[in-house]
């Protein structure tokens, strides 16, 4: 399965370039695509949802204000560009949160575009929670191994009494199943 | 990196429990920036685990199997903890210095040693990360007393009780009112990881060393370094200890022991 992406890669080049030229709605479509990316890699490198939420404003703050001073040298690396400006400031927000200065706020529209992003984030975990009422216990325990006591394929089968392949596909297809389900209901809305 | 790559080497779990190396948590963040796919599923793989943390702790087979095997040897596990309790009241009875059992001031007091014979084989991550509860006494100081002590030293009076869970809400309400001071950050960290929320006591342990406050600085990185153990993340539980042992602290003997059991 490899979905595209929201926005293809000629789209995300024009975007830098839209956003130079002071196209408002280019800086909404960028809060669009990268809110979600950002926020991910936060919870996953500061451990804190909220200190994630309150970092994705203050990226793409510093993202599109470098995009309006036309600093992107190369239009195709914008993904990569949005990424390296996240992961500096994640890492200064991990080595002195307590020094870090006051940012700029988003702008209404962009900060208005940053609470949709949460309130999909909100739906997802209420999907995610309908969709595991659905598992059996055995695919739930493989998760809970997996994801959450972090025991590998091999160890959770010694566990289970499966093999090892049976594990992954059994996880894959979780997973899989659930992003499907997300995709599908999120799409109506 | 390609979604092959992610899918084969169980990457996006890798990511999710924080055990990447940076150049691959780099490398798959780059990816994950450009791939529509193995983000979706990188978001399902994050709402699930949140999920499954958020969900009351259901007994896995794994657990199963190992409280079977656990209540074979109880018999023995039962006769250590009784050696271990003897061995650690007479310890605090006879050997304890005054000055800790009167009100000090909040400085935390060396761990208790693991109990690791030398002969033993080498002890478990699980036996590696245990912890017991940073030493805590009030101090106390009436005038400079302030409404965020206030709140502090009431919470801790949950942490006393070893109620560390109801402990949390008390300790947090005193960090959001006074971010800088180290003790609230370094006892927050303990709370959580006493109360089983290592990533939550990992944010505040890097907190409270972040903030340089000698008095807290080496035991901050000490308990960090069981917050690593406990997530099994080895490499940076090292890096801690070794912090931790350059301090040469009342907390070096036993963070260059667990170094030293990390190497067998």
């Amino acid at each position: 399965m490899d979905l595209p992406s929201a926005t293809s890669a000629g789209e995300l080049r024009g975007l830098a370039e839209r956003i130079r030229q002071g196209d408002a709605s280019a800086e909404t479509e960028l809060v669009h695509e990268f809110t979600h990316r950002i926020f991910v890699m936060g919870v996953v490198r500061t451990h804190d949802r909220e200190a994630a939420r309150e970092l994705v404003q203050d990226i793409l703050m510093a993202v599109i204000g470098a995009l309006r001073k036309g600093q992107l040298q190369d239009a195709d690396k914008l993904a990569a560009f949005v990424h390296g400006t996240a992961r500096n400031l994640i890492n200064n927000q991990l080595r002195s949160a307590s020094q870090r200065p006051p940012m700029e706020p988003l702008p209404e529209d962009l900060a208005q575009a940053c609470r949709a992003e949460q309130l999909e984030d909100a739906e997802r975990m209420r999907l995610v929670h309908q969709a595991m009422e659905g598992f059996g216990q055995e695919d739930r325990k493989i998760l809970l191994m997996t994801l959450v006591d972090g025991h590998k394929p091999g160890e959770i089968a010694a566990a289970l009494g499966l093999t090892s392949e049976v594990v992954r596909t059994r996880k894959l297809r979780a997973l899989k199943k659930v992003t499907e389900l997300i995709r599908k209901k999120m799409s109506r809305t | 990196m390609n979604c092959k790559e992610v899918e084969e080497r169980d990457i996006l779990e890798a990511y999710l429990l924080d055990r990447l190396t940076e150049p691959e948590r780099e490398e798959f963040e780059k990816h994950y920036f450009e791939c529509g796919s193995c983000f979706s599923q990188l978001q399902t793989g994050l709402a699930l685990q949140t999920e499954l943390r958020r969900q009351p702790a259901m007994p896995t087979c794994a657990r199963g199997a190992s409280l079977l095997r656990a209540w074979v040897w109880a018999p023995a596990f039962a006769t250590i903890i009784i050696l271990l309790s003897a061995g650690l009241w007479w310890n605090s009875a006879h050997n304890r210095p005054p000055s800790q059992q009167v009100a000090a001031p909040p400085r935390v007091s060396p761990n208790v040693p693991i109990q690791v014979q030398s002969t033993a084989a080498a002890p478990s991550l699980e036996e590696l990360a245990r912890v017991e509860p940073p030493l805590y006494s009030a101090m106390v100081l009436r005038d400079a007393e302030d409404e965020s002590h206030e709140t502090f030293h009431k919470a801790m009076q949950f942490y006393v009780n070893r109620n560390y869970t109801k402990a949390i809400p008390g300790v947090r309400a005193a960090v959001k009112a006074s971010p800088q001071t180290a003790s609230f950050n370094f006892y927050l960290g303990a709370c959580y990881l006493l109360a089983g929320q290592t990533d939550a006591a990992i944010v505040a342990f890097r907190q409270t060393i972040s903030l340089g406050d000698p008095a807290y600085s080496e035991s901050a990185h000490f308990y960090l370094a069981k917050a690593y153990l406990r997530r099994k993340d080895v490499a940076r539980a090292k890096d801690e200890l070794q912090k931790t042992v350059h301090f040469h602290g009342s907390m070096e003997a036993e963070a260059t022991e667990i170094l030293r059991q990390l190497r067998k």
